[in-house]
């Protein structure tokens, strides 16, 4: 089908399709059928008027038959409309197939008889009435009954009936059988092209389909692929991370044995570098914890437990823990809380280990300054929310540097961590277990000024979004095989 | 001379633990795994226990709670030290019948603390 044919009958696709009612045009085979019924309906009284036409041209007394069958023709065009506003399909058909019947029959009794030029559309009922009807055996009886019963009638009347006197003039009759075979050839013609496109277009349909289907299988599979790959990267990470940690522990725990002992016997130099493993083992643990964290986040694997929790209570637990650091570095730690904080709903160690890096980076970074601790609650469009902000006169950031901040290893904190201690995983780990409890993190920031982080957390957990849904996918997989 | 039972797999985890505590002025026993915590926590009449939950067939929990039916161990404190601060096990540390809870690696001032606390109990 090439696409100039197919775009010069658009208007015709368009005009059929706009008589076909809701229910039908949902099944593929169904809206098959009724374009072929409707392109009969529209195109065929065109064809068929040819016979009575003729009749009135080379009859010179056309007299009640003709005038029936040329009614009989043009009620075809009633059918369109009845099936957009009843859409009784398979009812119409059968009328239809009726009337087309009758027409015939009509013709050929009044014209000629069993020798009628008109014959042979007689032809052309079974051929549409099997386009019209479809798969079901039923209807297929039911209509080959009708057929018969016709017929009968037929033959009923021709013999049992008085002659009707035929006063056509014969070379009216040979005439009426040229134009008429020509006109049920033509009629056969147009109803088997049409079908020869929607079969086109079908295997059109049928080729695109099964494309679609290979590329859903294939992502399908690739989905799969990558699941396996990142559940054995946790895996492995959190395996690592176990191993790690033993030996850690062992550095960790031994050095502070012989720190404590140097301490003891006032060995300044031996206690500093004993101070120097001890330090670097804690800055190690954690980056083997936080390395286990962020690949049990990516892994979809991090699991968050929900209790009831009292804000302030929490917040005055953090920032109580920062202020021997605050101290040491002469800052100012305040912590200013609403009144009407109350508790909210979330996982209380997570939520911790995020505010936390946060205040923790803040007096980090923050040299007889202050650091202030804020929150409130608010209303955002996802609901009511806690925020959270702390904010510094530290150094501060170049606010070109904000948006990299976050992730992994990132340079901003990566050319600090040497200077101030850290992993370059905290920003990234505390951003990721916000978005998991369906908050957030932002960071504004002025180089030299300061720089104020805001945590938003929601009060209550938000219902899980269902993200990469294997089964929304394979419900999506069933509709498009369903089409 | 308080007496602790510790019961510890891990070898280095449990020489480290057995002489800073030895510093602190503490005798302490050792046991290598569930089965044989359990045994020395009768044996030995320990004062306090402290029991690693992550040992081998029988896990710390189980020891304890083993520990807790006996009528001649059960009034011994237990302080179970885990891996993680979770919620979940802190729930289950109190559900077998432990005094208290620290976790790994040990923070030893905190741990005496802990420890004091449930010997003066």
């Amino acid at each position: 089908m090439s696409t100039e044919s197919a775009s010069k009958f658009a208007w015709l696709d368009r005009l059929v399709d706009g008589f076909i009612p809701a229910t039908i045009a949902a099944q593929r085979e169904e809206r098959q059928r009724a374009r072929m019924f409707l392109i009969s309906h529209l195109c065929g009284p065109f064809i068929g008027s040819v016979v009575p036409l003729t009749l009135f041209m080379l009859d010179p007394t056309p007299g009640y038959p003709t005038v029936v069958l040329a009614i009989s023709i043009f009620a075809f065009w009633l059918f369109p409309p009845i099936l957009r506003s009843i859409g009784r399909y398979n009812l119409l058909a059968f009328v239809s197939i009726q009337n087309l019947i009758f027409a015939i029959l009509w013709s050929c009794y009044f014209y000629g008889g069993v020798s009628s030029p008109t014959l042979a559309w007689v032809l052309n009922i079974p051929l549409i009435a099997f386009m019209y009807l479809g798969q079901s055996r039923t209807l297929r009886l039911v209509f080959l009954a009708q057929f018969a019963l016709n017929f009968l009638i037929f033959a009923a009347v021709h013999m049992f009936l008085p002659k009707v006197v035929d006063d056509t003039p014969l070379l009216a009759l040979q005439g009426l059988g040229v134009i008429s075979t020509l006109g049920a050839a033509g009629y056969c013609a147009m109803m088997a092209l049409y079908y020869a496109k929607i079969l086109a277009s079908g295997v059109e349909l049928e080729t695109e389909m099964r494309g679609h289907l290979a590329t859903a299988a294939e992502l399908r599979s690739a989905t799969a692929e990558a699941e396996r790959a990142s559940a054995a990267k946790a895996e492995f990470l959190a395996r690592m991370s176990h191993e790690l940690r033993t030996p850690l522990n062992a550095v960790i725990g031994y050095s502070q044995m012989l720190l404590e002992d140097a301490q003891d016997e006032g060995d300044q130099s031996g206690a500093a570098d004993l101070e120097r493993i001890h330090g670097a083992g804690h800055h190690l643990l954690r980056l083997v914890n936080e390395v286990l964290d962020l690949s049990k986040i990516e892994a979809g694997k991090m699991e968050l437990t929900s209790e009831e929790v009292d804000v302030a209570a929490l917040l005055t637990d953090i920032v109580d823990r920062h202020r021997n650091a605050a101290a040491a570095n002469g800052d100012d730690l305040v912590l200013d809380l609403a009144p009407d904080l109350r508790t909210i709903v979330c996982d209380p160690k997570k939520t911790a280990q995020a505010i936390s890096h946060i205040v923790d980076n803040a007096v980090k970074f923050t040299k007889d300054g202050r650091v202030v601790v804020s929150a409130r609650r608010t209303l955002a469009l996802e609901g009511e929310q806690i925020a959270v902000e702390v904010w510094d006169t530290g150094i501060g950031m170049a606010p070109e540097t904000i948006p990299s901040l976050f992730e992994n290893f990132n340079v901003a904190e990566d050319a600090t961590s040497s200077k101030y201690g850290g992993t370059g995983l905290g920003l990234a780990l505390s951003l990721r277990l916000c978005r998991l409890m369906g908050g957030d993190l932002s960071a504004e920031s002025q180089l030299g000024v300061g720089s104020v982080f805001t945590i938003h957390l929601p009060t209550r957990p938000l219902a899980r979004a269902a993200v990469a849904d294997p089964d929304a996918w394979d419900e999506d997989l069933d509709r498009l095989q369903a089409a | 001379m308080p007496k602790i039972l510790l019961v510890e797999d891990n070898e280095l985890n449990r020489d480290m633990l057995t002489r800073r505590l030895q510093k602190h002025g503490f005798e302490v026993a050792c046991a290598l795994d569930g089965p044989s915590g359990v045994e020395m926590a009768l044996s030995e009449a320990p004062d306090l226990i402290l029991m690693d939950v992550a040992l081998g067939a029988m896990d710390g929990w189980e020891a304890t709670q083993l520990i807790k039916a006996r009528a001649s161990t059960a009034a011994i404190p237990v302080i179970a030290l885990t891996a993680h601060a979770l919620a979940s096990d802190r729930d289950r540390s109190v559900e077998v019948g432990c005094a208290d809870f620290d976790t790994k690696p040990i923070d030893l001032p905190r741990l005496l603390g802990k420890i004091n606390a449930c010997l003066n109990a």
